[in-house]
């Protein structure tokens, strides 16, 4: 397999972001209201106590701009596959000589690395100067950080992956994806930090992929996990993105064979 | 006068029709926007599981302050659809068939489109959370507190209408105000749902004077709940959302009438 059309196709995503700056800077400030909200929230929910449950007011902070950081680059376009199949360019798309999955994980990882570059720094470098964030508990665990932010990545590419195959059978699938975004921005621990959800909560959440998005990478920056955890988390992230892979797989298997395209 | 009424009939029942054409899809998108705007009360509902209260506010008082903003958008949003989409109408030229219509331009904009899920789903939100809490939070409900009730609700819907009728006006000068909008109202309403005593003291300025957000949800709250957050605003505040409503409307509906005359098509 030839890597070079994929690269230019990442590198063509990159490239095009830039064009829209005003359109940027508003989700950049968008991204900042949103921790500041949640910082404001915590502040005042620790009010004098300065740790609740070993829990320091400083490690929600860096959960939350950590978090909310990757989730301004883990936007996989959940309407990749949708809107070719809407508008019946999915036919021409599958005769090009490469592959259509390969072309969307190229695309998509062109948006985030503009996004690691120019929303989560400049988020970051917002929330450094403004309320500070935890440096990281060693420098072997913020390489194991970014590994783990990565297979996070992954876990929700292959969410939004599968999610997108049933718009073979549903067409329209905005509410489909809607109702998946409300659960992964509740259950991943972006808004909440998973250390306060109610016990049965994370009992249940123990088996949903939600928690390897970004609570995983988030304890091992924070030095919460001992070596033995992190291969065990990192293991579990690899099984649900192989997990999720398959079921989307499958679908986008049987999804061709039974493609209609209207009109034409 | 009567053929007003009618052509608001007419016209309900066309928006209803193409809107539930599909009608599992509109269900589900229904469902859709409602979980979505549920979104920061189940997130705050299992933070105050934990904490039990956010400066001073248990969860059903907190259920309220949502309440009121949710209901007022659902409202709202039946009228001033044409608005939210003014930006497009204008884009593509359809304005002017508006313009050669024997008919008030208003009128026509506010009756032609509503977005019926925007409204269920946000509404049916506004009204589940005020059933929830109403009675939970030691509010008397008698008259006086009924009516207040009721302004304080029409002057909400008051407030974010005048934003959308000028977001919309300006539409006319600048043909694309959707960053705008999304700087200036769905940012600051993100804060909206919280008591703004916990926000930095700039966040307080913007919501009390610059998008008043504060007084369509917080003061309204704070004059039926009395939390003790209310102590650093002055207490006129309380009572001051029906007059912000139709000051600001006013002001808004001017400034959309001033600028009307400076229309000139995009269209061919």
């Amino acid at each position: 397999m030839r890597i070079a059309p994929y690269f230019a196709y990442a590198r063509k995503c990159f490239l095009g972001r830039s064009a829209y700056r005003f359109d940027h800077l508003m989700s950049i400030l968008s991204t900042c209201m949103q921790f500041f909200i949640f910082w404001g929230i915590y502040r005042a929910l620790y009010g004098a106590n300065s740790e609740i449950d070993g829990i320091t007011f400083s490690m929600v902070t860096t959960n939350f701009i950590l978090s909310m950081g990757l989730g301004a680059v883990f936007c996989p376009d959940d309407y990749f596959l949708p809107n070719k199949i809407w508008d019946g360019s999915i036919a021409t798309e599958l005769l090009r000589p490469i592959s259509f999955k390969g072309r969307m994980i190229a695309e998509n990882l062109g948006n985030a690395a503009f996004d690691l570059l120019f929303r989560f720094l400049p988020v970051l470098v917002i929330a450094l100067l403004t309320v500070g964030v935890s440096a990281p508990a060693s420098p072997v665990m913020l390489l194991l950080f970014l590994f783990s932010a990565f297979l996070g990545y992954g876990v929700l590419w292959t969410i939004s992956f599968a999610v997108q195959m049933t718009s073979f059978w549903l067409i329209n699938i905005w509410s489909l994806l809607t109702i998946k975004n409300v659960f992964v921005n509740v259950l991943s621990g972006s808004m909440i930090p998973l250390w306060f959800m109610p016990e049965w909560m994370n009992g249940i959440l123990n088996f949903t992929p939600f928690s390897s998005i970004y609570f995983t990478p988030v304890q091992i920056y924070l030095g919460q996990l001992s070596y033995g955890e992190i291969a065990f988390k990192c293991g579990v992230q690899v099984l649900w993105i192989a997990g999720i892979y398959l079921i989307g797989n499958f679908l986008w298997k049987k999804g061709q064979q039974k493609l209609v395209v209207q009109g034409g | 006068m009567s053929d007003v009424f009618k052509l608001m009939g007419v016209y309900a029942k066309t928006t209803a029709k193409s809107w539930f054409q599909y009608r599992v899809d509109a269900v589900l998108k229904s469902l859709a926007v409602f979980l979505r705007e549920a979104t920061g009360i189940i997130v705050i509902w299992f933070t105050l599981l934990k904490f039990d209260q956010l400066n001073g506010w248990d969860i059903y008082e907190m259920l309220f302050l949502f309440s009121l903003l949710f209901l007022t958008y659902g409202i709202m949003i039946i009228f001033f659809t044409g608005l939210r989409d003014f930006g497009r109408t204008v884009r593509d030229g359809s304005f002017d068939r508006f313009l050669l219509r024997p008919r008030g331009l208003l009128f026509q904009i506010i009756f032609v489109n509503s977005d019926w899920f925007a409204a269920i789903g946000h509404g049916g939100l506004g009204i589940t959370l005020f059933l929830i809490s109403a009675g939970k939070v030691g509010i008397q409900w008698n008259l006086a507190h009924a009516v207040y009730y009721l302004f304080a609700v029409a002057g909400g819907v008051l407030i974010q209408g005048a934003v959308f009728l000028v977001l919309a006006a300006l539409n006319i000068y600048l043909l694309e105000t959707n960053s705008l909008k999304e700087l200036l109202y769905w940012n600051m309403r993100k804060f909206a749902g919280y008591p703004i005593s916990i926000f930095h003291k700039a966040i307080q300025f913007i919501m009390i004077y610059v998008m008043p957000f504060a007084f369509v949800n917080y003061f309204p709250a704070q004059y039926l709940l009395r939390k003790s957050d209310m102590a650093q605003y002055p207490e006129i505040f309380l009572y001051l959302t029906p007059a912000v409503g139709i000051g600001m409307y006013l002001l808004a509906y001017l400034f959309w009438r001033f600028s009307i005359r400076y229309y000139k098509s995009s269209g061919n």
